[in-house]
C-alpha cells in the first residue's frame, strides 16, 4: 500500500527536528515566555477534603488585583471532557483537598501572596469518603459462557492485586499563558490537547470557535498528565483574561503541581479463574476497581481500557469482567501513559503465574499454552485479525537474557537474585469507535509556492518525536528531503483538529492521514504552485464495536511486547537493585529507531518504577509526597542498561506499516519487575509498588 | 524587609552576629529550600541574613597533627577531593545529594540544620569530632554529640557561628558505611549505618557504630562498645544477638512520607546484625 | 537591597536586588535567560544548573549573594563554545533529547563530568548526573551520548 521510494529505509534515526532548539536551551516553553503587560495568576484551594463553603472573607483588595471566581464564569461551570462533571471553580461544595475555589490576580507576586494569606474561608466539614464505596461509573462485558465453565472448572483460584498512584512528574510543571482576543482570548500552554483545550474554554466562556485560540508551547513532558488536566486550568484562565482584560500568566509550583493534578488511578483488581481438569484456564472473572477521585473525568475510559486488557496477550474462552470508578475526596485521577493497562497487565501477569505455580506447572509452558494466536478472539469478541509474532518475540527475549537457565538457577537456589518476564499488548488508537464517533479526525497539507509542505495538525511533540517522524512519513511518500517539510507546534487558528495526542494513535492514525495526504498531494503535485490537500478519518470497514455491550473490536490494532528483568533483593535493606532488562517490541515499523528507543528506554523506566519505586499515598485526602525529593523517580543510577530490540510487523494501515508505541513500553513493566522480586525473595508479589517496606513485611512473616 | 549582608571580614560578621538578628547562610542548600516561596518572590526569611561564603578564615582545610580541621564556609566538593579526608566520610560524602548540591553545601550547614536523617553528621559522631564554635570575644569546643540536641536542634545562640569542625584523622582502622534511600542516588536516608573498627590479630582493639535517621539524633553507644573491645572474632559473633538486644530499644523511628517506623527499624537492626557477622565471621 | 557584581557569560553585570533573592530568578526574570529551567525548585532536578566559577550548582536554591565577584556561565554561554557543539551532536546523533527541559541543565552537567575526567567510565557519568532528572528518556541515551562526545577525537576536554 505505502509505495516507498526512500533511499534508506525509513526507521534509520534522524537528527530529531527539534534537538537544536532544545539542547541550546533556545526552546521557549510555557514559563519562558513573556508578554507585555502580564499579570500573574495563582489559585486559591480548599483545605479540606470534604464540606462546604460557608462564607468567604476577602481582604481590602488593592487596585489593579482582582479576584476570579465561579460568579465571574458566563458559560457553564464545568471543565468540558468526556464526562463533565468537573467544576471550574467550587461553588459551594469542596470534594477535594487543593479544590480550587478562585484565581488572584495582578502585577506584583508578594502582593498576590499577601492577598491569598488574608483571605478567610469558613468552611462546614463533611465527612470524606476514602474507600471503594460509592461507584459513579459502571462498566461489564461477556464472552462465551462463564458460568458452565466455573461449574465444569477442576480447580478455581482466585486472587486479589493493588496497585498504587503513579504521579506523571514531568519536568516541567504545569502552565498558560494567555491574552485577551476579539471576544474570547489566546491561550498558550503545555498541553497534549489543543482542541480539547480550545473547547472547554469556549463552553465556560459560551463564545463562538473564532473567539478562543490555543497554542502549544514547547512541552516539557506530558505521559497522560496534560491530557485532559490543563483543560481546567485553561478555563480559570480564560474566565479571569475575559473578566481583567489583560495578559495572565498561570504556572504551577511543583508542589503545587504533585497536589492537586491528575495521576495514575488506584486500583484493587480481583481475578477468579476456572481451570479444567486438562490445566487450561476455561474461565475468568475479574473485577476492577479505580479510585476516581473526586470527579469522574475520563475515568469511565480508563476503566474501560483496563477491562478490555483482562485476558493479555491470551486467550480466555470465557470472560465476566466489571468494573466500578469509585468517587472519594481526594484530588481527581486521570490519564497516564497505559491509561488503566499498567494495573491490568500487573494483575494478569501475576495470576497467571501463580495459577501456573498453584497447579505445579512451568510458567513459562503455561503462558505459551495460553498464548494468543492470529485469529482468536479478543476478550470482547473481536479478533486478532493481523499477524502476531510474539512467538518469535518471546523465543528473541529469552534468547538474550539468558532467560530459561537463569530462570532455573534461580529457582534452584536461593540467591537473592531473580529473573521475571511479562508478555503484553497493547491496543493502539482510541478505544472501539472513539475515532469515529468522538475524534472525527482532519488533516491537512499545504504545499507553497516555494515547494515546501507544511503539516498542519494538532498532534503535539511532547517528547515522543512526531514532530520528526511525521515530518519523515510525509517527506518519504512525497518523495522529497525531510527539511522541505515544516511542522509548527499546533495553533488552533490554522490546524484542523486531528484529535488529542493520547492513546498511541498519533502515528497510526494521524501519521496515516498525513501518509494518505501526501499521496493525495503528490498526484496533484505542481511545482511552484500552491497545492492544498485535506484528509479525514474513515474507520475501517472490519472495524465493528458497540459501546454498550462492549462487543467487537475494542481497537483496530495491538503493538505487541516482552519485557525481561533481573534484579538483586538484599536480604538485609530489601532494596531492589535493577541488573538487566532486556525487551522486545512490535510495534509494527518504526518511523525512526532513535526516537523509537527513547520510547523504549523511558517508557521501561517508568514503567519499571511503577512496579518497585515510585510511591505516592495520601493521608485522609493530602497527598503525602508532594515534591521532587519525596516522590522517587529513578535516577541515571538507578536505571539498568537495557537491551532493546524492535521487531517488524507492518500493520497494513499503519502508515509504513506503523502502529502504536507511545504507551507499550511502560504497561509491561511492573510485572516483569515483580516476577523477578518474586523469585530473588520467594514472596508472592500482589501489590505495587513493591517497595523495600512491603518486601520487609513480606519476608518478616515468614 | 528582610537585610541581606555579605560581610566584608570574619571580624565584622561576628560583630554583625552579635546583635543575634540574624541567621547565617552559606550555600543556602539547606535554607533557600525551607524557606522558599512562589517563584520570582523572595524567600520567607524572617530574620536578616548574613552571608559568610567569602570569609578566608571559613574557607581553610588545615592538618594540624593528628587533626583535620575544616572550615565553617568549606563545600562538600572540597572535602571530598582532599587527601586527608577519612575514607569513611568520601564515602558518605559520594552519595550525598548531588554534585550540584555538593559544590555548595557545607559539612557545617549540615551540622547547623541538625537534620536526624543527616549522613554526614553521622560521621562526625562516629569520629568523634570536636566543633570549634565562635562569637564575638568567645570560643569554644564541644564534641559533636554535645551540639545537637534534636531534631534540628542544636546548641547554637544566634550570635554564634560554627568556625570549624575538627576530625580526627588516622583513627579509621576499618570502615563501614550503608545508606539506605528511596533510590541508589540523591536520596535522603530512611536509614543510616556507618562503624569504624579494627582487630589486633583476633583480638578486637576498637569497635564504634551509629545509627541515623532512626531517632532523633545519631545513635552511638560509647559505653556499650567498650564492652566489646577485647573480644575475639568468635567472641563477638557469640555475642551478636545481645548486641542486637541492646541496641533495639535506643532504635526509635518513626513514620513519614519516606518510610515507616517497623521497616527503619528491622533494617536497622539488620545492617548491625549484618556489620558484625561481617567483621566476626 | 545589595549591589551585586558578577560575571555572567563573559560580560560584567551589576545589579541591586536583595541578597537571598534566587539566582535563577534573577537570571529568568532579571535578566532574560531562559535557558535555565524551574522544575522543582528545590535544587532536586538539575534544570536550572549553571556554573559559579566553575563549579555546578543548582540556581533555583542559591542566594543572589552567592555569586558576587564570581563568574557565571549559563547554556546561554556555554553553546558557543566548541566543547557544546560536540556534546550537542552527540546529543542528537544519540537520540538523548526527547522533551528538552532537562537537557540544558544535563549538558552542563556533562560538562562538569568531562571537565573533570575526559574519559569518564560509565558508573562516573551516571553519577555525574545523579542530580538531573529525566523522566522522558531513562537516561541511558544521555550515558551514551556523553560517552561519545567524551571519545571525540582532537580532546577538547
Amino acid at each position: 500500500m505505502w509505495v516507498s521510494r526512500m533511499r534508506k529505509d525509513i526507521s534509520s534515526g534522524i537528527d530529531n527536528v527539534e534537538g537544536r532548539e532544545k539542547i541550546s536551551g533556545r526552546a521557549q516553553y510555557t514559563s519562558d515566555i513573556r508578554l507585555e503587560g502580564q499579570l500573574y495568576a495563582k489559585t486559591v484551594r480548599a483545605t479540606i477534603a470534604h464540606g462546604l463553603i460557608k462564607q468567604i472573607k476577602l481582604p481590602e483588595i488593592p487596585d489593579g488585583y482582582h479576584t476570579v471566581d465561579y460568579t465571574d464564569i458566563p458559560g457553564d461551570n464545568v471543565v468540558n471532557m468526556i464526562e463533565s462533571d468537573w467544576p471550574v471553580f467550587a461553588e459551594t461544595t469542596v470534594n477535594h483537598i487543593g479544590e480550587p475555589i478562585m484565581l488572584v490576580v495582578g502585577e506584583d507576586k508578594e502582593v498576590i501572596n499577601a492577598i491569598i494569606d488574608r483571605i478567610e474561608i469558613r468552611y462546614e466539614p463533611r465527612e470524606p469518603e476514602f474507600g471503594f464505596n460509592t461507584s459513579i461509573a459502571k462498566l461489564n462485558f461477556k464472552k462465551g459462557k462463564t458460568k458452565e465453565a466455573f461449574k465444569k472448572a477442576d480447580r478455581i483460584i482466585e486472587e486479589t492485586y493493588e496497585t498504587g498512584y503513579q504521579e506523571q512528574a514531568y519536568i516541567e510543571p504545569q502552565a498558560f499563558i494567555g491574552y485577551p482576543e476579539d471576544e474570547g482570548c489566546t491561550l498558550i500552554g503545555s498541553i497534549q490537547c489543543p482542541y480539547y483545550v480550545k473547547k472547554a474554554v469556549m463552553r465556560t466562556l459560551d463564545v463562538h470557535e473564532n473567539a478562543v485560540r490555543v497554542i502549544q508551547a514547547y512541552v516539557g513532558g506530558g505521559f497522560g498528565g496534560k491530557e485532559e488536566f490543563p483543560s481546567l486550568m485553561a478555563c480559570q484562565l480564560a474566565v479571569a483574561i475575559k473578566k481583567i482584560g489583560r495578559p495572565i500568566k498561570l504556572v504551577y509550583e511543583r508542589e503545587e503541581d504533585m497536589e492537586v493534578t491528575t495521576k495514575r488511578h488506584p486500583a484493587k483488581i480481583t481475578m477468579t479463574a476456572a481451570i479444567d481438569a486438562g490445566g487450561k484456564i476455561t474461565a475468568i472473572k475479574s473485577h476492577v476497581g479505580l479510585d476516581g477521585g473526586a470527579y469522574l473525568g475520563l475515568s469511565k475510559v480508563v476503566l474501560s481500557r483496563g477491562m478490555l486488557a483482562v485476558t493479555n496477550a491470551y486467550t480466555v474462552a470465557n470472560l465476566t469482567v466489571s468494573g466500578d470508578v469509585y468517587k472519594t475526596h481526594t484530588v481527581p485521577n486521570g490519564a497516564f501513559r497505559g491509561f488503566g493497562a499498567p494495573q491490568m497487565i500487573f494483575a494478569i501477569e501475576m495470576f497467571i503465574h501463580h495459577i501456573a505455580r498453584s497447579l505445579g506447572e512451568d510458567p513459562f509452558k503455561f503462558r505459551m499454552d495460553h498464548l494468543v494466536r492470529q485469529g482468536d478472539l479478543t476478550a470482547t469478541g473481536g479478533v486478532f485479525r493481523d499477524p502476531i509474532i510474539m512467538r518469535d518475540m518471546i523465543a528473541k527475549a529469552t534468547d538474550i537474557s539468558n532467560y530459561h537457565d537463569k530462570y532455573r538457577e534461580y529457582s534452584e537456589k536461593q540467591s537473592n537474585r531473580g529473573i521475571g518476564m511479562s508478555w503484553f499488548l497493547h491496543g493502539c488508537g482510541f478505544t472501539g469507535s472513539g475515532e469515529q464517533d468522538i475524534i472525527k479526525a482532519e488533516v491537512r497539507l499545504k504545499k507553497d509556492t516555494r515547494d515546501i509542505v507544511h503539516i498542519l495538525t494538532a498532534a503535539v511533540d511532547m517528547g515522543q518525536g512526531p514532530k520528526t517522524t511525521l515530518k519523515k512519513v510525509v517527506a518519504g511518500v512525497l518523495d522529497i528531503p525531510v527539511e522541505n517539510v515544516t511542522f509548527a507546534n499546533p495553533d488552533t487558528r490554522y490546524v484542523p483538529d486531528s484529535g488529542p495526542t493520547v492513546a498511541s494513535r498519533t502515528m497510526m492514525i494521524v501519521g496515516g492521514l498525513l501518509a494518505r495526504a501526501a499521496k493525495k498531494m503528490k498526484s496533484q503535485w505542481v511545482g511552484g504552485q500552491e497545492v492544498v490537500v485535506s484528509e479525514k478519518y474513515a474507520q475501517p470497514d472490519y472495524v465493528k464495536w458497540d459501546q454498550e455491550t462492549m462487543q467487537g473490536d475494542a481497537y483496530p490494532a495491538y503493538s505487541w511486547g516482552v519485557n525481561v528483568v533481573e534484579v538483586e533483593v538484599s536480604p538485609i535493606t530489601y532494596e531492589t537493585r535493577l541488573k538487566n532488562v532486556w525487551t522486545v517490541y512490535d510495534l509494527g515499523k518504526a518511523i525512526d529507531e532513535r526516537i523509537v528507543r527513547g520510547q523504549m528506554d523511558g517508557g521501561q523506566a517508568q514503567g519499571l518504577a511503577y512496579g518497585y519505586m515510585e510511591v505516592m499515598n495520601h493521608e485522609t485526602g493530602k497527598i503525602s509526597q508532594k515534591n521532587l525529593t519525596d516522590y522517587i523517580i529513578p535516577t541515571a543510577v538507578d536505571v539498568a542498561e537495557s537491551h532493546n530490540h524492535i521487531m517488524d510487523n507492518p500493520y497494513p494501515l499503519g502508515p509504513y506499516g506503523a502502529k502504536g508505541v507511545g504507551e507499550l513500553t511502560l504497561v509491561g513493566g511492573a510485572p516483569a519487575v515483580a516476577l523477578a522480586i518474586e523469585q530473588a525473595t520467594g514472596q508472592k508479589i500482589n501489590r505495587i509498588p513493591a517497595t523495600p517496606e512491603s518486601l520487609m513485611e513480606l519476608m518478616q512473616d515468614e | 524587609m528582610v537585610k541581606n549582608v555579605i560581610p566584608s571580614s570574619y571580624q565584622e560578621a561576628l560583630k554583625i552576629l552579635a546583635s543575634g538578628k540574624y541567621r547565617i547562610i552559606n550555600g543556602g542548600t539547606d535554607m533557600m529550600v525551607r524557606h522558599r516561596n512562589w517563584a520570582e518572590t523572595p524567600p520567607k526569611f524572617k530574620q536578616d541574613i548574613l552571608h559568610i561564603h567569602n570569609l578566608s578564615e571559613l574557607n581553610d582545610i588545615s592538618e594540624e597533627e593528628d587533626i583535620l580541621r575544616i572550615g565553617g564556609a568549606v563545600t562538600l566538593d572540597r572535602l571530598l577531593a582532599h587527601p586527608k579526608t577519612p575514607g569513611v566520610m568520601k564515602e558518605c560524602l559520594r552519595l550525598f545529594a548531588s554534585p550540584a548540591i555538593r559544590n555548595v553545601a557545607t559539612l557545617a550547614g549540615n551540622l547547623a540544620n541538625a537534620s536526624p536523617a543527616g549522613d554526614l553528621i553521622l560521621i562526625l559522631y562516629l569520629l568523634d569530632a570536636r566543633i570549634v564554635i565562635e562569637s564575638l570575644g568567645e570560643k569554644k569546643i564541644l564534641p559533636v554529640d554535645k551540639v545537637v540536641t534534636g531534631p534540628s536542634k542544636t546548641v547554637l545562640m544566634p550570635e554564634e557561628i560554627i568556625k570549624a569542625i575538627d576530625i580526627p584523622i588516622g583513627v579509621a582502622k576499618q570502615t563501614y558505611f550503608v545508606k539506605v534511600g528511596g533510590r541508589r542516588a540523591d536520596a535522603i536516608s530512611k536509614v543510616s549505618f556507618a562503624a569504624v573498627y579494627s582487630f589486633d590479630s583476633d583480638v578486637l582493639k576498637d569497635i564504634r557504630m551509629t545509627l541515623g535517621a532512626v531517632n532523633v539524633t545519631v545513635i552511638r553507644d560509647k559505653a556499650f562498645e567498650q564492652t566489646l573491645i577485647g573480644l575475639s572474632k568468635k567472641a563477638l559473633m557469640t555475642r551478636k544477638p545481645d548486641i542486637l538486644k541492646h541496641y533495639e530499644p535506643l532504635i526509635r523511628p518513626i513514620d513519614d512520607q519516606r518510610s515507616n517506623k517497623r521497616y527503619r527499624k528491622r533494617v536497622a537492626l539488620n545492617l548491625i546484625g549484618d556489620f558484625i557477622t561481617r567483621i566476626g565471621g | 537591597m545589595n549591589e551585586i557584581t558578577f560575571t555572567l557569560n563573559g560580560k560584567k553585570v551589576t545589579l541591586s536586588a536583595r541578597g537571598d533573592t534566587r539566582f535563577l530568578d534573577i537570571l529568568r526574570k532579571e535578566l532574560g535567560l531562559t535557558g535555565p529551567k524551574e522544575g522543582c525548585g528545590e535544587g532536586e532536578c538539575g534544570a536550572c544548573a549553571v556554573f559559579v566559577d566553575d563549579r555546578l550548582v543548582n540556581s533555583c536554591i542559591l542566594p543572589l549573594a552567592a555569586v558576587s565577584g564570581s563568574k557565571v556561565l549559563t547554556i546561554e554561554g556555554y553553546r558557543q563554545t566548541k566543547r557544546y557543539e560536540i556534546l550537542e551532536t552527540a546529543f542528537l546523533k544519540e537520540g538523548a533529547t526527547q522533551c528538552g527541559i532537562c537537557t540544558p541543565g544535563m549538558i552542563m552537567a556533562a560538562q562538569n563530568i568531562l571537565s573533570q575526567n575526559a574519559h569518564p567510565s560509565e558508573e562516573e557519568i551516571r553519577e555525574g548526573l545523579s542530580g538531573n532528572l529525566c523522566r522522558c528518556t531513562g537516561y541511558n541515551m544521555i550515558v551514551k551520548a556523553i560517552r561519545r562526545a567524551s571519545k571525540s577525537g582532537d580532546g577538547p576536554w
